[in-house]
């Protein structure tokens, strides 16, 4: 049984101008311990991708569907508050993308990693407040106690993210998502931090969700990959087989546009036009309006996901 | 020949009080310290570096945006650096900017073709007829077609945004334009086009430019020259190629080392050195002069600046 | 920390030396005297003998200083009209109606406009939200008065339960406490509820979700936590300001509070007690914004213990 499971989810959330999509019928099913990573880009859905999976959208105005949606066998649709507040940080953990706004200001970072221990586990505060240290320790942090009693504003961006990192190992998940953990960050601390959660992921055992818009990171940190675009999944499979053999056009031409991957000054590879408006997609393949090699038929129909191996799978018409 | 333009011993100071006791302690920033560069007519120079590391100080600078504390500016070979507000105007012209953000820096109230006719506008040239045909035109240079020329900045997405900006700043043909991280808040799709447009620009125009960003991929694609900024200083600059081949200082090797790979199969367990550990490795170097015991930056190659100290 | 309060206090020194210079320069800038009045025709002679007795024939300057040495020891002079007693005798028979009026009123409504902003607040577009809202935008909007008398025709008039003015016994209080208590329920509730909201789409609340904590503790411990911060700033003063009571509220009522003096004393030109009242009001509000600052420093953690070290 994998230990995320979610079939055909739609996240939708109702505006004047109309409804806006976006996510669209996106099924993805994570294995314990595997890493995968999520590629979009700004609107691609998948950072809302996750926060539906957790329920952290403010419902209404956000609505959630899905044929399935089970985390480690609990059915996140119909989960009760209770449920939720104990699967949160305890089965499945988060890291967000900017570690300077993610920690309420006016508590230590001690408190924040305390409470969180203390609220799915009974153990004494000064037990918690030993394993935080523990926790900080791991996360290659040098003087634990120091940024225990510290609060958000006296800490650098890469020193609260190794904190957040701590925090949401602390109860030991089976499952961490990371939603663009390293793009606030600095080019240098981005990599550590990288490879921090990659240890991390070994180390713990656990599964990993990286979202991400960088093909980079994926190359750097997981196992299978899921490409999203428009609020859809237009690919997925195995991390070395999309870099060598991408299989759908928009997988194809965001590799292709990747800058640096040859020397010299040069013109790059560029894709037309811009990314689909959520609350207007196009009809049909949402890439269509974009992609060098559309036809007829994928203005006029969604492609179907279609296996091409037991590990890959597309959206695409022109695959068979 | 002249280069475009010419930054020299630029220092930028910040007086900082520090909170606490009855008297409040003082204490000076160096943002910036002993910048010298040169951006040769018809280049693009990178410049590299991280949060902090004065890049985009240094480039204000340059701009006359922020008053350096100490060095020169030259122009087109004439020093700006002391002119004031009316002297400097005509020079206004030669230099333009283009920051990261440019959906703060467009005017939401103004149409697209009034938005890149205003520099136009300010500066008096031409009638407002040809203003805004000069405007259209620029904008279809950008890649983006004269019907644009109506709407307004929220209707329009990120790269089409950054299109109107780079617009707005070439329209008053300028010699020198400073770009600062323009492609960093673009989506991954847009930002190749974006590249291209500054590559294709920089050509048709002759235009030299001032490329501050902190992503060495996006750097290795556009760039002629790098230079790398490290706590408020460049501890090197060499030829793209030669940055990316045969990089020396420490600083330099460790941003290469952070660039993620391109391919799964490199994927390589990496080591990361320290502030102090980038200081302490910085290479020592003997046969270019009289050692003074401090680093300096040093000519080791006819196109290669390296900090090292001299031994 | 102490640096800072020790500057503040000297600006507040500043500032009442400024205040009462204008005040003072604006009273006298006026033509007339007390003694002008058609209602008391006295002869030249006599008003000059007047004047003289009270010192106000000396020059403007010197009247400043000697009323202002006067205040550095208490004293406040006498006012003209009530020649009988001393300014301080006369603040303290007046002032505690309003105090027990302004206090009252701001003790029932502020936790009532809290609560209410709260609960607006954490059910969004809901009736409970729109009802706040409504509510509050009626408190703010309909004057005082209209209030006051609204609450005399119900309470006192049709229903004959309360009496519908005096202040001699305490249920006389109810109906101006209960008239006064509209402004600060309407101002606290409209301040709570953008305070809450404002906290509520940050993006550490995600977080605290994220993590498992109950909705109740993110509540109770973060979020108000966080919204008290912009709320003190606003709450304090305007706690202390009500304290001079409401010259609507007092008139409506026939309560023998200041309210009335404020009035008077200006047109009477009764310099002492004019300048008495305004520097005390300013006084107030000083020590009101130097509580609320340093409140919101000892709230927030980014000033007291200061920047990254």
């Amino acid at each position: 049984m994998p230990l995320l499971d979610i079939e055909n989810l739609t996240v939708s959330f109702p505006q004047h101008e109309g409804v806006v999509q976006a996510v669209r019928g996106v099924s993805l099913s994570v294995a314990a311990g595997e890493s995968v990573g999520i590629v979009g880009e700004s609107g691609s859905g998948k950072s809302v991708t996750c926060m539906a999976v957790l329920r952290l959208l403010r419902e209404p105005p956000a609505r959630i569907a899905a044929d399935k949606m089970e985390l480690a066998g609990v059915n996140m649709l119909t989960a009760s508050r209770a449920q939720l507040s104990a699967s949160r940080g305890r089965v499945a953990a988060m890291v967000f993308q900017d570690p300077m706004t993610a920690f309420d200001p006016v508590f230590t970072i001690g408190h924040q990693i305390v409470e969180t221990i203390r609220a799915h586990r009974k153990v004494s505060k000064s037990e918690a407040r030993g394993e935080a240290a523990n926790l900080l320790a791991r996360v290659e942090i040098k003087t634990p106690e120091a940024i225990l009693n510290s609060y958000p504003h006296q800490l650098s961006g890469g020193m609260l993210q190794r904190a957040m990192i701590a925090m949401a190992l602390s109860c030991r998940p089976q499952i961490l998502f990371a939603d663009e953990p390293t793009t606030a960050l600095d080019v240098t601390i981005q990599a550590q931090i990288l490879q921090l959660i990659k240890d991390l992921q070994a180390e713990f055992g656990m599964g990993l969700i990286m979202v991400t818009h960088d093909l980079g990171v994926v190359a750097e940190t997981v196992d299978r990959v899921v490409v999203m675009y428009g609020g859809r999944v237009m690919e997925t499979a195995p991390v070395q087989d999309i870099f060598d053999a991408p299989a759908h056009p928009y997988t194809q031409a965001l590799m292709a546009s990747m800058p640096g991957r040859s020397a010299g000054k040069q013109r790059l590879v560029e894709i037309p036009g811009a990314s689909p408006n959520p609350s207007n997609p196009p009809s049909g393949c949402p890439f269509h309006p974009r992609c060098a090699v559309a036809e007829a038929r994928c203005a006029a129909q969604v492609p179907a996901f279609k296996s091409q191996s037991a590990t890959r799978a597309a959206a695409c018409w022109r695959l068979p | 020949m002249t280069p475009a333009l010419e930054l020299r011993n630029l220092c930028k100071t910040y007086h900082l009080r520090q909170s606490g006791g009855v008297f409040a302690r003082h204490s000076d920033h160096l943002a910036v310290r002993d910048v010298s560069l040169i951006l040769p007519k018809n280049q693009i120079l990178g410049l590299v570096g991280e949060s902090g590391s004065g890049k985009t100080t240094t480039g204000m600078m340059a701009m006359r945006l922020v008053e350096p504390s100490s060095g020169q500016i030259l122009v087109g070979g004439y020093d700006i650096t002391a002119l004031g507000h009316a002297a400097l105007k005509p020079f206004r012209r030669q230099m333009q900017v283009v920051f990261q953000d440019s959906y703060s820096a467009l005017d939401p109230m103004m149409t697209l073709a009034q938005i890149v006719a205003e520099p136009l506008h300010i500066h008096g040239l031409g009638t407002a007829a040809e203003q805004a045909e000069q405007a259209l035109d620029m904008l279809v240079k950008t890649g983006l077609d004269r019907s644009y020329g109506g709407r307004y900045p929220h209707e329009l997405s990120g790269g089409q945004r950054q299109r109107v900006a780079i617009a707005r700043a070439l329209i008053l043909r300028p010699a020198v334009l400073v770009a600062d991280e323009p492609t960093s808040a673009l989506d991954v799709s847009v930002k190749a086009q974006i590249i291209n447009l500054l590559l294709d620009l920089q050509a048709e125009m002759g235009l030299s430019i001032l490329f501050i960003s902190h992503d060495l991929s996006v750097v290795r694609s556009l760039t002629d020259k790098v230079a790398v900024m490290f706590q408020g200083r460049i501890v090197e600059e060499a030829a793209t190629e030669t940055i990316f081949t045969d990089a020396r200082h420490p600083y330099t090797r460790s941003l290469l080392q952070a660039i993620p790979v391109l391919n799964p199969r490199e994927r390589r367990a990496r080591r990361f050195l320290s502030r102090a550990e980038i200081e302490a490795a910085t290479p020592r170097l003997s046969g270019y002069g009289v050692s003074t015991g401090k680093p300096e930056l040093i000519q080791i190659a006819p196109d290669h600046r390296l900090e090292a100290i001299l031994q | 920390m102490i640096r800072y309060i020790l500057g503040r206090i000297a600006s507040i020194a500043l500032t009442f030396t400024v205040v009462s210079v204008i005040v003072f320069l604006m009273m006298h800038a006026v033509p007339g005297g007390p003694f002008d009045g058609n209602d008391m025709p006295v002869s030249d002679a006599v008003k000059a003998k007047l004047n003289a007795s009270l010192g106000l024939d000396q020059p403007l300057y010197v009247q400043y200083f000697k009323y202002m040495w006067g205040v550095l020891h208490f004293d406040f002079g006498i006012p003209f009209q009530s020649p009988g007693e001393t300014t301080l005798q006369l603040l303290s028979r007046a002032w505690p109606p309003s105090l027990i009026l302004g206090g009252a009123g701001v003790l029932i409504g502020a936790p009532l406009g809290i609560l209410l902003g709260m609960a607006a607040a954490l059910r969004r577009n809901s009736w409970i939200d729109y009802l706040a809202s409504a509510f509050a935008t009626l408190g703010l909007t309909i004057p005082v008065f209209v209030i006051s008398m609204g609450l005399i025709m119900v309470f006192a008039v049709w229903l004959n339960w309360l009496p519908a003015s005096g202040w001699g016994k305490p249920h006389a209080w109810i109906l101006p406490i209960t008239a006064y208590a509209a402004i600060p329920m309407a101002t606290y509730a409209r301040y709570t509820r953008s305070a809450m909201l404002d906290v509520l789409t940050k993006p550490f609340v995600t977080v605290l979700r994220a993590k498992g904590l109950s909705e109740r503790r993110i509540i109770f411990q973060h979020v108000l936590r966080n919204a008290a911060l912009p709320m003190v700033t606003v709450f304090l003063p305007m706690f202390i300001g009500t304290a001079t009571g409401s010259i609507f509220v007092e008139a409506m009522f026939r309560v023998p509070g200041l309210g009335a003096y404020f009035v008077s004393s200006i047109t009477l030109r009764d310099y002492s007690l004019e300048m008495a009242l305004i520097l005390m009001v300013t006084m107030m509000f000083c020590i009101a914004y130097l509580l609320s600052d340093i409140v919101y420093a000892l709230l927030n953690p980014r000033i007291r213990v200061g920047g990254r070290s």
